[in-house]
């Protein structure tokens, strides 16, 4: 079996359950721990709490005016290397005919060219990030393992994939299997390290909505 | 001097004295207390706790929301920092990663305990503005109360607030102060010729107080009195059930927070109360109206306000007529953390400043967004936190004086006697008001 063949065989295979089985354990997880009830009597209906929740899903996206020039750069640049990120992910057209081998239909993806420049963008945008992480004081005392390696994680698929694309480094098989490999230590790392928050998210920003809705205050 | 400025000098020298006043720091062997920390955040942590931790990007973006941050500039006021002890615990010993966790991340020792004393007590009001900015939605505030409950079950609650906690705990009183000083305030406002109802057998309303109104801004009290009075309710006080300020709430005493908040409901229920007023006392707020229940065990029988939310509401439904107020008309209101962030209470006090013609001006930012006053959640007890709260006072003053106001006016005594304090020493001369205090002394004839 050549290492392009493990990396689209087996290791897609089990990165793939881990990743799925991951995601579900470390959810009922963090769900199961012992919860204790509410019992003040909330200032709104039960409707409408669970209104705040859903609207403060959306409206976290946006960070309020008052806060907006104080954290713009980080605005700016979580904006960027997530849509950057997901353009390289679904709309590059080698992918979109990889992901067509496992979900059946494939949608319209964008020239080379455009992917390259939105793929440079993302990774520059994901060093400065980086460096601004180990330089700037906040960041650098709050910082654990899990950002550098998560950092590392997201990373990896990007530059493989410009030296796939690029042609640089060892023949194209081993780069690209290379890359595909990379990909699925994306895969297996993330039940397990900050990238979950791209589920986390939706349940969090939900809660913390709703906590404050049922106070009446909109958050 | 005027009678209030030398009260408040006064209460300002009992609070220094507090730390002499603390009972001993119990010995406990390092590891036990690292042990009880750890015992009391796995008993505490909750579903939505633990997904805020899971969730966690460490972008530092809520070090900008936080007054200490912003005054001082020192990452380590960032809050997320403040959680670093409590995120290790959940790691460590509740994630369901904990496994790999245990790998990556440093467990917690007794040097830590001592280092983020200061942290969550000195450098934390549990305002929750982190908590509104913070792109994943991650509570912070609530967690540091958690993380205070942690602190002071291994017998590291900073020392002022421990004072405070068993003192009132355990005795019921506060700076030595409890029933006889409620008499001797309530004696006061009768010679004055104010009707004060004391320990009616039944009233529709009870009215808390707290031992800052008997004491220093006995204003306030006087205007409660008035507006109840005014107003023609069936009220009293209670010498069974008077303190509305919940000490072991601020400072993580799950029981001194149960059996404060315990006379307060047996008091109410004693007299069949139908709401109980909070007076202008922030933690006192949240305390009983939304975590009251979990110290009763179950929803109170009755309803929960506090007076700046009750005055409006009356002025809004016509039962309480007020006068324009005399003075300057340009006035700021800041808004309570507990009553207004924390508590949703923003309209309200509002209402009645438009009511007595006053013209309003905002701060900016302001309501969800108004920074704290840099005292709440008792720092304003701590004397080493002093410098801090200065810093904070700076970036307050800006901002009142970016607005024009003449005057001040807040709804907490902590916020007023922070304000107070700031002022006082930096010689900043506006009126740092009441807003019952100001409504008592307009009601319409």
């Amino acid at each position: 079996m050549s290492l392009l063949d493990f990396a689209k065989g087996p290791a897609l295979q089990w990165s793939l359950y881990i990743f799925v089985f991951g995601i579900l354990w470390r959810i009922l997880g963090a769900a199961l721990v012992r919860r204790t009830k509410d019992l003040s009597s909330p200032r709104v209906s039960s409707g409408e709490r669970v209104t705040g929740g859903l609207k403060t899903i959306l409206t976290r996206s946006v960070p309020p005016e008052s806060f907006e020039t104080r954290i713009r750069f980080l605005h700016i640049t979580g904006y960027l290397w997530h849509i950057g990120y997901l353009v390289v992910v679904f709309l590059f057209v080698p992918h979109i005919l990889f992901l067509k081998s496992a979900v059946g239909f494939d949608w319209p993806g964008l020239p080379s060219t455009v992917i390259l420049v939105a793929g440079a963008i993302t990774l520059a945008t994901l060093v400065a990030l980086l460096v601004r992480r180990i330089m700037h004081p906040v960041l650098r005392i709050i910082s654990t393992a899990d950002d550098y390696i998560s950092w590392l994680v997201a990373a990896l698929p990007l530059v493989t994939g410009f030296m796939v694309v690029m042609r640089l480094g060892p023949p194209y098989e081993t780069m690209l299997a290379v890359h595909i490999l990379s990909f699925e230590l994306l895969l297996i790392w993330f039940p397990f390290g900050k990238l979950m928050h791209a589920i986390f998210v939706f349940p969090s920003r939900y809660n913390i909505g709703a906590i404050f809705a049922r106070r009446g205050v909109r958050a | 001097m005027s009678a209030v400025n030398e009260a408040f000098e006064q209460f300002r020298q009992g609070v220094r004295q507090l730390p002499e006043m603390a009972p001993p720091v119990r010995d406990i062997p390092g590891e036990e207390r690292v042990r009880i920390f750890k015992e009391t955040i796995i008993k505490n942590i909750n579903p939505h706790q633990a997904m805020d931790l899971e969730t966690c990007l460490h972008c530092g973006i809520c070090a900008e929301a936080c007054h200490y941050y912003v005054a001082t500039q020192d990452a380590k006021y960032t809050p997320i920092r403040k959680l670093e002890l409590l995120r290790r615990v959940y790691q460590r010993e509740i994630s369901p990663n904990r496994w790999l966790r245990r790998l990556l991340t440093r467990d917690i020792t007794a040097e830590d305990l001592q280092a983020w004393q200061e942290l969550v007590y000195d450098s934390c009001t549990e305002c929750g503005r982190c908590s509104l900015i913070c792109p994943m939605g991650i509570h912070i505030a609530e967690m540091v109360a958690v993380s205070r409950a942690g602190m002071a079950n291994a017998g590291l609650a900073v020392g002022e607030q421990r004072a405070m906690s068993h003192e009132q705990g355990r005795q019921g009183t506060m700076f030595g102060m409890g029933k006889d000083t409620l008499v001797q305030a309530v004696e006061g406002l009768r010679a004055k010729g104010i009707e004060v109802p004391l320990d009616q057998e039944e009233a529709d309303v009870l009215v808390a107080t707290s031992v800052v109104e008997m004491f220093l801004f006995t204003d306030a009290l006087e205007g409660t009195a008035n507006i109840m009075n005014k107003l023609g309710c069936s009220w009293t006080l209670s010498t069974c059930g008077f303190e509305a300020a919940n000490f072991g709430y601020m400072a993580g005493y799950h029981g001194y927070h149960r059996a404060a908040a315990m006379r307060l409901i047996e008091a109410a229920l004693a007299v069949g109360a139908k709401t109980v007023i909070i007076p202008e006392c922030g933690h006192a707020y949240p305390a009983l109206r939304w975590d009251g229940p979990t110290a009763y065990g179950r929803p109170l029988p009755f309803e929960v306000l506090a007076i700046s939310e009750f005055i409006g509401r009356e002025i809004k439904s016509g039962n309480l007529k007020v006068k324009k107020a005399p003075g300057a008309g340009k006035v700021t209101y800041h808004d309570p953390c507990k009553i207004g962030r924390i508590g949703g209470v923003f309209d309200e006090p509002r209402e009645a400043l438009k009511a007595l013609g006053l013209d309003l001006v905002e701060v900016e930012p302001t309501r969800t967004q108004s920074y704290c006053c840099g005292g709440g959640a008792g720092n304003f007890l701590i004397s080493r936190a002093a410098p801090l709260r200065a810093k904070v006072w700076e970036l307050k003053r800006g901002q009142f004086d970016e607005t024009g106001a003449e005057r001040v006016v807040t709804a907490c005594a902590s916020c007023r006697i922070n304000f107070m304090a700031g002022a006082a020493d930096t010689h900043w001369e506006k009126p740092i008001e009441s807003l019952t205090a100001l409504v008592g002394a307009n009601l319409a004839e």
